[in-house]
């Protein structure tokens, strides 16, 4: 059932740095009240952003209505027409009132074909009912806020989280696994009261369980208290997988924002450059503990844009055809999708200097087509409007 | 441990190899609720995987919260000893199952329009199931509650894997008479296996016995082919050990010499239902569609 040749798991972990990080566990029991929190300075920048958004809009994605998964284009163009030109392009597209009757059988039709190419359908009749599902149950993935319960600190999270992602590297766990389990991490730690000396216990634990839910092959349970020097016992492990079990009444259920991403890309034809740079943005929104409020979608589409303002790809009139499809799959307000890239933008402009390099190290490889070590990805918070004060 | 807490048993209500089934109500709610716990054996890697998916699968299904499933409410792990986990889970509790509604009917039997009706819910909870990739495998007159004001409530789904994966060893006496020549023949199977056990049930609405009372699987696969005819060899499945030549030549009998009062319509669903080849057997979503259902 296991995988063999685990007895070098931590060299194998520490495979990608220099120099060996203090063990978790230690470290957690020294970082009650220290907060890492990006300066205030730059928390008063983003809430620059347009208030008047309040995102009334991405919390409530119509539950029932199909025609909400799609953005209208007509309404959106009669409110947002204020200049002539605008004025102009409507009449144009008023001539066009097939193509508002056209985007959405296109997008299913293409959607259909994402899917199917994913390997997430069996059957291809099902594909649009899985989407509105899909679409439907991100709304219970979100969080209303980012803080956690004391003593920890976003920095403890993140410094867990990036952990995690280099466990789940070695077990070869697929990347729902890692989305999971992170998704599991963020909803333990606010249901289920741990202590400080058990974080990485719990940590363990919900990549455990999400592997339960989405691998076949598992590691056994002492090669996980190994990766954690055996300062837990296999006794306690099992006691806390129990615990989240129950504590989370076995909801395991998760729409992962990769899904999202991988479906956009797909039907949007991004290049295989534009997918890892974007799935490489989307892994480090893991780290950032405000994205949890943000639904799946938004975040699969933050990161999208991102890639692509960052990679300026030539584009031909194929390519912006394919992007305009998958741009009618509605992710919410652009406010919202500028907050989330921004984020994902300073994330990846500090990546390299961050303690938490996990993902950033991941994909530095020629498999990742090293997206991380991309040179535009330094000046990205500029191309949002940031300053490189707040990066 | 919490449910103990929470909930005070009332009756033993069912039981078998692989745990009990209590009525209990709960302390604060006063609201009575049936607590199912499967014990589960945890091996050195903690609760099995499987269990782990079914009842999240449980739980996701629940969240559809659909008319003709039965509500789970609340789902526990504890330990009973180091080898063996109590799964226990909580569902609300409904006093009727469709065996106890159909021998509580009066003389004549179900008048044809609550059978119509009973068959649409029922079809439709299947086709719930069906479209969310989940098998029932057990259905039968037992595992399909029907609530005071008639509504039916599919029970017991999941479970049955949660169960058998773990209980090979144990002899867990099911009732053979509800199932599909598919896995009376251990061959493959899939969602076909429940619509055999609806067309089996629609026969028992109106017969208010069982179609098909088989002693043994072999017994079984007689009881069918006597109504339906031996199927072609073409039709045999390749990969089972019981060969067609074990089974008498046989000719289909009209089945509505089994169920004299059935309709045209009704007659044309219940064959399409009790098709030898899963292929052939109608689905769960065709058969919402089918004129008889479609009626009012």
């Amino acid at each position: 059932m296991a995988q063999t040749g685990f007895c070098d798991s931590k060299a194998l972990l520490d495979l990608h740095k220099k120099e060996r990080r203090v063990p978790l566990r230690t470290w957690a029991n020294s970082c009650l009240p220290k907060e890492r929190c990006p300066p205030a300075e730059s928390m008063e920048r983003w809430e620059m952003v347009p208030k008047a958004e309040q995102d009334s809009k991405w919390v409530r994605v119509p539950l029932s209505a199909e025609e909400g998964i799609i953005l209208d284009y007509a309404q959106m163009n009669t409110t947002h027409a204020d200049g002539p030109k605008e004025e102009a392009m409507l009449r144009c597209l008023h001539g066009l009132q097939d193509l508002r009757i056209l985007v959405p059988s296109l997008l299913r039709h293409e959607m259909e074909l994402a899917m199917d190419k994913l390997g997430l359908i069996y059957d291809r009749t099902y594909a649009w009912d899985i989407f509105s599902d899909m679409m439907r149950s991100q709304l219970r993935d979100t969080f209303p806020s980012a803080d956690l319960p004391n003593p920890f600190t976003e920095n403890t999270r993140a410094i867990l989280v990036d952990w995690l992602i280099q466990v789940h590297e070695v077990f070869h766990f697929s990347e729902e696994s890692l989305y999971l389990a992170v998704h599991l991490l963020n909803r333990c730690l606010r249901q289920i009261k741990v202590s400080v000396a058990s974080l990485q216990l719990l940590g363990v634990v919900c990549l455990f369980v999400a592997g339960k839910k989405e691998e076949c092959l598992l590691p056994e349970v002492s090669e996980l208290c190994y990766l954690m020097e055996n300062a837990y016992t296999k006794h306690q492990l099992l006691r806390m997988e129990r615990r989240v079990l129950c504590g989370l009444k076995f909801n395991l259920s998760h729409c992962p924002p990769l899904h999202f991403l991988l479906l956009s890309a797909s039907i949007a034809r991004c290049s295989n450059k534009m997918v890892w740079m974007a799935r490489y943005l989307l892994e480090l929104s893991l780290l950032e503990g405000q994205c949890v409020m943000f639904l799946p979608v938004q975040l699969a589409g933050a990161a999208l844009r991102l890639a692509r303002l960052v990679l300026q790809e030539p584009s031909t009139p194929e390519s912006e055809a394919a992007w305009c499809i998958s741009s009618t799959i509605h992710v919410g307000s652009e406010a919202t999708l500028l907050k989330i890239m921004q984020i994902l933008a300073v994330a990846a402009a500090r990546a390299r200097t961050r303690e938490t390099r996990a993902t950033y190290i991941k994909f530095s490889t020629a498999d990742t087509m090293c997206v991380s070590h991309h040179p535009a990805l330094k000046g990205a918070p500029c191309l949002l409007g940031l300053t490189s004060m707040q990066t | 441990m919490a449910q103990e807490v929470k909930y005070e048993p009332v009756a033993q209500i069912g039981g078998g190899a692989y745990g009990t089934v209590y009525k209990a109500r709960d302390r604060v709610s006063g609201q009575f609720v049936a607590l199912k716990s499967v014990r589960v054996q945890t091996n050195q890697d903690g609760l099995p995987l499987s269990t782990v998916r079914e009842v999240a699968l449980l739980k996701r299904l629940e969240q559809f919260d659909h008319p003709n499933v039965v509500k789970l409410m609340d789902v526990c792990a504890t330990p009973r000893t180091d080898q063996e986990t109590k799964v226990t889970l909580v569902f609300e509790h409904v006093d009727q199952d469709l065996k106890t509604y159909l021998e509580k009917a009066p003389a004549p039997g179900l008048p044809a329009h609550s059978i119509r009706d009973l068959m649409k819910q029922l079809v439709s909870g299947l086709a719930f199931l069906h479209s969310h990739r989940v098998v029932h495998r057990d259905l039968k007159p037992e595992n399909i509650l029907v609530t005071s004001k008639g509504q039916v409530k599919l029970a017991d789904f999941g479970l049955a894997r949660m169960y058998s994966c773990h209980m090979a060893l144990t002899p867990v006496v099911v009732t053979l008479w509800y199932r599909s020549p598919e896995v009376l023949l251990q061959s493959t199977y899939a969602t076909p296996v429940d619509i055999w056990s609806t067309g089996c049930i629609f026969a028992e609405m109106f017969r208010r016995k069982p179609l098909f009372c088989g002693e043994s699987e072999a017994d079984q696969l007689g009881k069918i082919f006597e109504v339906t005819g031996l199927p072609s060899e073409e039709e045999w499945p390749a990969d089972v050990t019981l060969k067609r030549h074990n089974f008498s030549p046989r000719s289909p009998r009209p089945i509505t010499d089994y169920v004299p009062e059935i309709c045209d319509l009704g007659e044309d669903l219940l064959k399409k239902m009790l098709t030898f080849n899963p292929l052939k057997r109608i689905s769960a979503l065709n058969a919402l569609e089918h004129s008889y259902l479609m009626e009012d």
